[in-house]
């Protein structure tokens, strides 16, 4: 026997195979892609007895034919990895449908453990089963788990190791289609193994099923003519007796199959017309009340993330302030030191500003793990898809699109629910459009400086109906242009509720939270410092004013004994001359000049230099714009809830300008750290660029409009 | 409103109604021919009826009925109606003597009398107890009098037709899923989509011969929530519409 195996996990989705995996393996675990594509791919270890046993978690999926990336993925590891066994974790309440995925990877002919999940749902729901004689039919052992209580995890890894010491004479249970599809069959096969080169690998009689199945990425592999030419003939001929094309009859034959190996084991012994879960859903997506409860949902999961998530932020804000404050220490008062300011304000600040989003990012999605395991998900995709269908999306792509109201990061991650290429470009080129949260600062700090206080919360309204309005107006011209074509059929399965575990929402936390930490994180990181740079240097050696001199000659000219008075307006002359000495270092510095150089095109949308300066913060992540506009007026530790920002915002913007520059913020230029993620998700740069050129250029024609038309009709210049 | 109009007053209302119906306006002369009544009567009617602004005439000219003239004539037609497929429809009394009946009853008959003889005649038509063989019956009735057949039978008999009617054009029907109303079953027939949408349908368990039933539709009104191989599946209405089922 070998002493190390490796085993992979398949399984339909809400089987239950991430808890069993997460079962398995425990901590020992990690995350990765599969190679060229943006499929998550999960792999731990663990032992049993004195074997070791590799586990690599499959992605979810009904079926083995090429519908989605997924299903490739999943079909292409199993024939080219070639597990010592797979393993398919099978919802045994709902079996018919689950055995589909079984049946076809028994075609393939490798060894196969069913673990019957859910047992305990199965029973409670009157099911019995004759395993013993369903796993001589399928000639496949069964394990009854439920994954939830740990329970049959070692009776699984049992009969893996014993699967896996038999796989040299593994004999798979075979499925006869018929004699009219078995006769073409026996007609291609022959053809087959001499005309392809893969016969070898997948197996002779699967790939022939395969092809006569009008498998898509199996047919690009043939290269012959003569064989497409007999596939396609005895598919011609097929659809002529059955008056289906051979797929449909295929798998009508594959469930006739699991039918009649069902009808002799399982027996239901009640009756259970309406379970609980039913009854749930005559609430949740009653006519009424479906649309109320969705959006009090919302509504939850948004003061979730954030009114809990605020004070943690507070204070993540607090501690870094006090490290600063610590290494601020190590020098001399009013030292000039180089390191200092790297420490202090390039990677301290940078790293709070990564951390700082972390209770945000984990909070929302404990929300959407709790949402997703308890099954709500897949009902607001139910309730929501009319709406998105009109806009040419998809149900699944509401969900990418509300993270995006958190961050647009895991929003763009979100995206892989969706099955079809087009729905998911589309949904992740206009999830910037949901305004995110580190766009709200920027909001936060602008609305009260320049609007009165009945007029704050429509405002921030106004600013996020625009992002939504931007949003279904570009989905739907994307999808009448670049993604023109038929949507996806929305076939989805609405899962029974279930109570989720906590362990299940902590590891989904702990993963999108690394996941954050990781992607996002470096790069916000990394251009922090590379923007403290750009605003530091090149230094400024002369100055047009001698600044330290005419702070000495306003010491000197007031005596120390003319009351307190005087000494605060002396320290506010001071003030205003260090200010000044900042602005003109700033103005010197890359960044200043890039912002200079802008200012002709920046000029159309009321923002002056200081804005381009900020605005190429923004660029970095957007909640940067705000520290860095505090640094371009001088005004030093700046956040949103700072007065004298506001103070010097309104005596150098107008309303209609400082509007713009929110709407600005809002479309233009999604963050690096976006940028990364679409390019990672969308697996070509050219998608990525086309977001940031097309929202860049958007945001521009708008606020030039809105502010140019504001300015012609006076709205706001006041 | 006819209670002011005397009977007579009432038939000449609704000779005229009649006659405008066929001719656009009448004249004195076809009323006096259709009610059998001499020319100087119809005059003396008729300037009745203009005092009253039911009508518009002036000697020697055709008459027209005023719209509160109208809508008096419209209820007498219909009175006259009702009370004559009463009479013909359920009493089988012949037409012509219906007829009769009808105009001399109908301006006596008050409005709530008509209402309910008018739903009555409804519902016999439609309550499976009563319904066309029963009103046949009763004309057997009539004619080889008291004699009862086995009123077990009969029952037995009627809930059965009962049972296929409300079945029988129903059950077996083939329809698109779409059709099917929340709670109704069908089986599968055949999938009508194309490509990828009908393996992935078939796939999803929608394969022939396989019972679904129609759960709910979704708030909005579009996907629907369909119950296959014991589980819960949504589909939007364009799928379901290639889905042809036969009903259950
Ligand atoms: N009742 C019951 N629930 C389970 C069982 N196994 C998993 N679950 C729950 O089913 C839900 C979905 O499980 P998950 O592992 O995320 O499914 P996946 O989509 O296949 O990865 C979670 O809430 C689990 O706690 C089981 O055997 N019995």
């Amino acid at each position: 026997m070998k002493a190390s195996i490796k085993v992979a996990l398949a399984g339909n989705p809400n089987s239950g195979k991430t808890t069993i995996f997460n079962s398995l393996t425990g901590a020992r675990q990690h995350v990765g892609n599969y190679p060229g594509v943006t499929v998550e791919k999960k792999e731990g270890t663990c032992r049993h007895g004195d074997v070791q046993i590799q586990v690599v978690d499959l992605p979810g999926t009904y079926s083995l034919s090429a519908y989605s990336i997924e299903e490739l993925v999943a079909r292409d590891f199993i024939v080219e990895e070639k597990p010592d066994v797979v393993v398919d974790i099978i919802d045994a309440s709902n079996l018919e449908r689950n055995l589909y995925l079984a049946v076809q990877i028994m075609e393939l002919g490798v060894p196969l453990v069913l673990a019957f999940n859910m047992s305990d749902t199965a029973k409670a729901r009157g099911y019995e089963f004759d395993l013993e004689t369903l796993s001589e039919l399928l000639s496949a052992p069964i394990v009854t788990t439920v994954g939830n209580k740990g329970e049959g995890i070692t009776e699984l890894l049992d009969a893996i190791v014993s699967a896996a010491a038999k796989q040299d004479t593994w004999q798979s249970a075979k499925i006869v289609y018929g004699k009219e599809v078995e006769e073409e069959l026996a007609k291609l096969a022959p053809l087959v193994a001499r005309e392809t080169a893969a016969a070898e690998k997948y197996g002779l009689r699967w790939l022939t099923v395969k092809l006569l199945e009008n498998d898509q990425s199996l047919l690009e592999m043939v290269s012959s003519p003569e064989l497409l030419a007999a596939v396609e003939a005895s598919s011609k001929h097929l659809q002529g007796i059955f008056g289906d094309p051979p797929e449909i009859v295929i798998t009508d034959r594959r469930y006739g199959f699991i039918s009649g190996a069902c009808t002799e084991t399982v027996r239901s012994t009640v009756e259970a017309r309406h379970t609980m879960s039913d009854k749930i859903d005559t609430v949740v997506t009653n006519r009424l009340l479906g649309l109320p409860i969705f959006f009090a949902m919302m509504y939850l999961v948004f003061q979730l993330t954030f009114t809990i998530g605020d004070p943690f932020m507070g204070w993540i804000e607090q501690i870094f302030g006090w490290l600063g404050g610590i290494i601020e220490g190590f020098w001399p008062a009013g030292s000039e030191s180089a390191l200092k300011s790297l420490l202090v304000d390039g990677i301290i600040g940078g790293v709070g500003g990564v951390i700082v989003f972390l209770p945000n990012i984990l909070l929302l999605f404990m929300a959407i793990a709790i949402l997703e395991d308890s099954g709500y998900m897949a009902r607001a995709a139910f309730i929501m898809d009319h709406l998105m269908h009109k806009i040419g999306l998809h149900g699944k792509s509401f969900i990418p699109l509300v993270i995006g109201f958190g961050c647009t990061i895991p929003a763009i991650m979100a995206t892989r629910t969706l099955e079809s290429r087009r729905d998911r470009l589309t949904t992740m080129l206009v999830a910037p459009l949901m305004s995110c949260g580190a766009r709200l600062p920027i909001y936060a700090l602008i609305i009260p400086a320049f609007f009165p206080q009945q007029w704050h919360a429509p405002m921030l309204w106004i600013i996020y109906l625009i992002g939504i309005i931007l949003a279904i107006v570009c989905a739907k011209l994307l999808r009448a242009t670049l993604f023109k074509g038929e949507s996806t059929p929305f076939v989805m399965e609405l899962p029974p509720y279930r109570v989720p575990t906590l362990r299940g929402i902590v590891i989904h936390m702990w993963d999108r939270g690394w996941m954050y930490l990781k992607k996002a994180g470096t790069i916000i990181l990394g251009i922090s410092i590379l923007l403290w740079a750009m605003t530091t240097y090149p230094k400024k050696e002369v100055f047009a004013r001698d600044y330290p001199a005419e702070i000495a000659q306003l010491q000197a000219a007031y005596p120390k004994d003319t009351g307190v008075k005087n000494a605060e307006a002396l320290q506010a002359k001071i003030m205003n001359l260090q200010q000044a000495q900042r602005a003109e270092e700033l103005t010197y510095s890359i960044a200043g000049r890039i912002g200079h150089g802008l200012e002709p095109l920046l000029k159309p949308m009321g923002f002056d230099w200081r804005v381009g300066t900020a605005l190429i913060g923004a660029f970095a992540a957007k909640e940067v714009f705000v520290a860095q506009m505090g640094i371009v007026f001088s005004v030093g530790e700046a956040d949103a809830e700072s007065e004298v920002l506001r103070d010097r915002l309104r005596e150098n913007y107008t309303p209609l300008a400082a509007f713009c520059i929110m709407i600005f913020c809002l479309i233009s230029t999604p963050c690096m750290a976006t940028i990364a993620v679409t390019r990672r998700e969308s697996n070509s740069w050219g998608w990525a660029l086309f977001q940031l050129g097309g929202l860049t250029a958007l945001a521009y024609v708008l606020t030039v409009f809105v502010y140019q038309a504001g300015s012609l009709l006076s709205i706001g210049t006041g | 409103m006819s209670k002011t109009l005397s009977a007579s007053l009432e038939d000449y209302l609704e000779a005229i109604f009649h006659i405008s119906a066929q001719k656009q306006a009448a004249r004195p002369k076809d009323i006096s021919k259709r009610l059998k009544v001499n020319n100087s009567s119809v005059t003396g009617a008729l300037k009745l009826l203009a005092g009253k602004g039911l009508v518009n005439y002036a000697p020697y000219e055709i008459v027209t009925l005023t719209g509160k003239g109208k809508t008096l004539a419209e209820d007498i037609v219909r009175r006259h109606e009702t009370l004559r497929d009463f009479f013909e429809k359920v009493l089988a009394v012949s037409h012509e003597d219906a007829e009769e009946a009808a105009c001399k009853m109908e301006h006596v008959v008050s409005r709530e009398v008509l209402e309910n003889l008018i739903q009555f005649t409804e519902f016999v038509e439609t309550c499976p107890r009563g319904g066309s063989k029963w009103v046949s019956g009763f004309r057997y009735h009539c004619d080889a009098g008291g004699e009862h057949a086995d009123c077990e039978q009969c029952i037995t008999l009627c809930l059965e037709d009962f049972k296929q009617a409300n079945a029988g054009d129903k059950t077996g029907e083939a329809v698109s899923l779409h059709e099917l109303n929340p709670g109704q079953k069908g089986k599968v027939i055949k999938l009508r989509a194309k490509g990828e949408a009908r393996k992935r349908i078939a796939e999803m368990g929608l394969t022939r011969g396989a019972l679904v039933e129609v759960e709910r539709v979704a708030p909005l009104g579009d996907p629907l929530e369909v119950k296959v191989k014991g589980y819960h599946l949504s589909l939007r209405k364009e799928e379901a519409d290639t889905i042809d089922v036969e009903r259950i």
